[in-house]
């Protein structure tokens, strides 16, 4: 099947992009640990046992890149763009839930919890659910009971307050 | 004698029963939310005891406690997101089991397993406590390290399709590991300046982002299913009690050993269940004569990971009753509970306090039929869980995956964490990256670094990790589980060879 060995020579080359990101992060970590100064009272500093997980990490990651470089045929670069649209197309739905999660726990602190609550529970759920009287009725009965109602439940029975908004 | 009839009295008292039954439904349901631990558990429950007799509070804790272990594999099984930290290595095995179309034999596997490991540990807590617990806090960092650097070897069982990517997955939970304050001398560490950062990430949010958040957004990926109201799990919902009954005590090896393990990481201070589960199931795999059945629904991976976690219950308890020692935070919530009675916990706990230490060992055991006899009761009605669409599932078990993060520390910067973490796990997750050894690497770095860190601050000479009999131990035991897995490694790829050759 050409088409699967394609898909997964994209799948590799995303896999190569993650390598030298991760690298990248891992370098820049590894010589910040190199600054952190040694104290007087141990042999091994704040930032030895750093140094060397960043190390062996970049280790890794280096024989990583090395070996998909190798493994990798030149065209599956070219082919790697027009997957990665089909991929995000038919990932559309993980795209929404990240999305709403990132308004839900930036909104959070601001308007309350309950009623940010309330809002991502209903969008997420009538955006999911078949289109039916009754799923969007059950949908908003549950947005409720999760929102308003554990927001009771946690500050009467568990004395636990959640995020009251400003 | 006359102890252990006292304290069965206290402890078999209609009002103390009533209240065990309530606690170990209590500990259930709270590890069966994603997010929510056995410890918070405890912690809600711990002014209820005040009032109580000290025997009451802690057989009312215990239950929870009890519960709680065992709570955890209900998400693991059903939605593929451990419940608690200590229930990571059921959802190997437990989540394609059910997905397989056999929720209720996973489910009932896991509760028999965890009801087996419970009593194992009970027993040994009983017969050896004492000496375990003498020799369990005579280990000294040395013997730390060497004992954590044998727990990283287990990444080699977690690492799925390729050893490379675990190992990148593991080094990666280490360093996250490293953001945050250095566990010694409290020097900040890679906070770039953020302040969410410099207090660390914590072990909960980063467990909820790697395997909740990643998990749940999987499974909106098929637009198509979601949209039609397609469930979590479909298939025979049947407990199947006493056949699976059968099935777990027709393995007494894995069950043994397992329990035995999770008893013995469970005794180590600082260790406990979210370590003896990975090394329960790691030591299964290994023992295995189909080593490669184990991450596609083995029953052996579900009991071998129950066994272990519900046996840390146990073990806990034995460096606590001999020597006043607390092997976890759970366990120190438990002796603040009874110094809130004023009682002393210490060595002479078990001569001043025969009937408290006696009545402790029987409300585990009562504790465990408990909690059996709840989850067969109750279980159909957590396997209605299973026949709700995802498009209610998934919302809801993320607002409970947020609260769980937020009440952890009322910290609104970890909900900021947890939206990050839970992308970053998802990347990792649709690259073909092992999540598992990333997690044990969390676990794990903290307790590797600051025993490194200490055994040198105690003595500069390195010699010492090799010349100390239980430390060299446990580092021949390292080396030859890497030569294991390397050994394996080469037999599977000459498998594959011939297998590719033509006939």
């Amino acid at each position: 099947m050409p088409d699967n060995k394609q898909r997964q020579e994209s799948g590799d080359v995303a896999r190569l992009l993650s390598y030298v990101a991760l690298l990248a992060v891992s370098a820049g970590l590894f010589l910040e640990a190199r600054t952190i100064p040694t104290s007087r009272f141990e042999v091994l500093g704040a930032g030895a046992f750093p140094i060397l997980v960043h190390g062996t990490l970049i280790a890794l990651l280096l024989g990583a890149i090395v070996g998909s470089v190798r493994k990798l045929p030149t065209q599956a670069y070219g082919r790697f763009f027009s997957h990665i649209g089909q991929w995000a197309l038919s990932r559309r739905l993980v795209f929404v839930v990240f999305g709403c999660l990132a308004v839900y726990l930036f909104a959070m602190p601001v308007i309350g919890y309950p009623i940010a609550t309330f809002a991502f529970l209903a969008v997420l759920q009538i955006t999911f659910a078949p289109k039916t009287r009754k799923a969007i009725a059950i949908a908003l009965v549950l947005s409720v009971i999760f929102s308003f109602g554990l927001n009771w439940l946690f500050a009467e029975v568990f004395n636990v307050f959640l995020p009251r908004g400003r | 004698m006359n102890d252990f009839l006292i304290g069965a009295a206290q402890v078999l008292a209609p009002t103390t029963l009533i209240m065990m039954f309530f606690g170990s439904f209590a500990g259930i349901i709270a590890a069966a939310i994603p997010g929510f631990t056995v410890t918070m558990a405890i912690v809600l429950t711990l002014p209820l005891t005040f009032t109580m007799e000290p025997l009451q509070g802690i057989s009312l804790m215990l239950s929870v406690y009890v519960g709680g272990y065992t709570g955890g594999l209900i998400s693991a099984a059903l939605l593929g997101i451990p419940g608690t930290p200590s229930s990571v290595a059921t959802t190997f095995d437990a989540f394609p089991m059910a997905r397989k179309g056999e929720p209720g034999r996973a489910l009932s596997l896991g509760v028999w397993a965890s009801f087996f490991g419970t009593v194992i540990s009970t027993i040994v807590l009983i017969f050896a406590a004492p000496p375990l617990a003498i020799f369990a806090v005579k280990l000294g960092p040395w013997e730390y390290f060497a004992l954590i650097v044998f727990a990283l070897t287990i990444v080699a069982s977690l690492v799925g399709h390729s050893l490379q990517r675990g190992l990148i997955a593991a080094m990666i939970g280490l360093a996250i590991s490293t953001v945050g304050t250095d566990p010694m001398m409290g020097r900040p560490r890679f906070d770039m300046g953020f302040e969410m950062l410099a207090a660390g990430l914590p072990f909960l949010v980063v467990l909820i982002g790697i395997f909740a958040i990643s998990q749940l957004a999987s499974e909106v990926e098929d637009v198509n299913a979601i949209k039609t109201g397609e469930k979590l799990v479909t298939g025979d919902v049947e407990f199947k009690t006493w056949a699976v009954m059968r099935e777990v005590l027709m393995r007494p090896v894995n069950l043994v050993r397992s329990s035995l393990i999770g008893v013995a990481i469970g005794a180590l201070p600082g260790a406990g269940g979210s370590i003896a589960n990975l090394v329960a199931y790691d030591q299964a795999k290994r023992a295995s004569d189909t080593p490669e059945a184990f991450g596609t629904g083995t029953p052996d991976g579900v009991i071998a990971s129950e066994a272990g976690n519900s046996a840390t219950a146990g073990g806990g308890l034995i460096p606590l009753i001999a020597l006043g020692i607390p092997g976890s935070a759970v366990d120190a919530i438990l002796m603040a509970s009874l110094m809130v009675h004023g009682i002393s916990v210490g060595p002479r706990l078990i001569m001043d306090n025969g009937d408290l230490v006696y009545g402790m060992f029987i409300a585990m055991a009562v504790s465990s039929l408990m909690m059996l006899f709840i989850c067969i009761v109750s279980m159909r009605a957590f396997l209605r869980v299973a026949e709700v669409p995802k498009w209610v599932v998934v919302p809801i078990v993320l607002v409970c995956c947020v609260v769980g993060s937020f009440a952890l520390n009322n910290r609104v910067s970890d909900l900021y964490l947890l939206g990050f973490i839970g992308l970053f796990g998802y990347a990792l997750k649709s690259l073909d990256y092992p999540l598992a050894p990333l997690v044990l690497g969390v676990i794990l770095g903290p307790i590797a670094e600051t025993n490194l860190r200490r055994a040198l601050m105690t003595d500069s000479d390195w010699n010492l990790f090799f010349t100390r009999p239980v430390s060299l131990m446990f580092l021949i035991a390292a080396a030859l589980s890497v030569a294991w897995a390397v050994r394996g490694i080469l037999k599977s790829r000459n498998d594959q060879k011939i297998s590719k050759e033509p006939v």
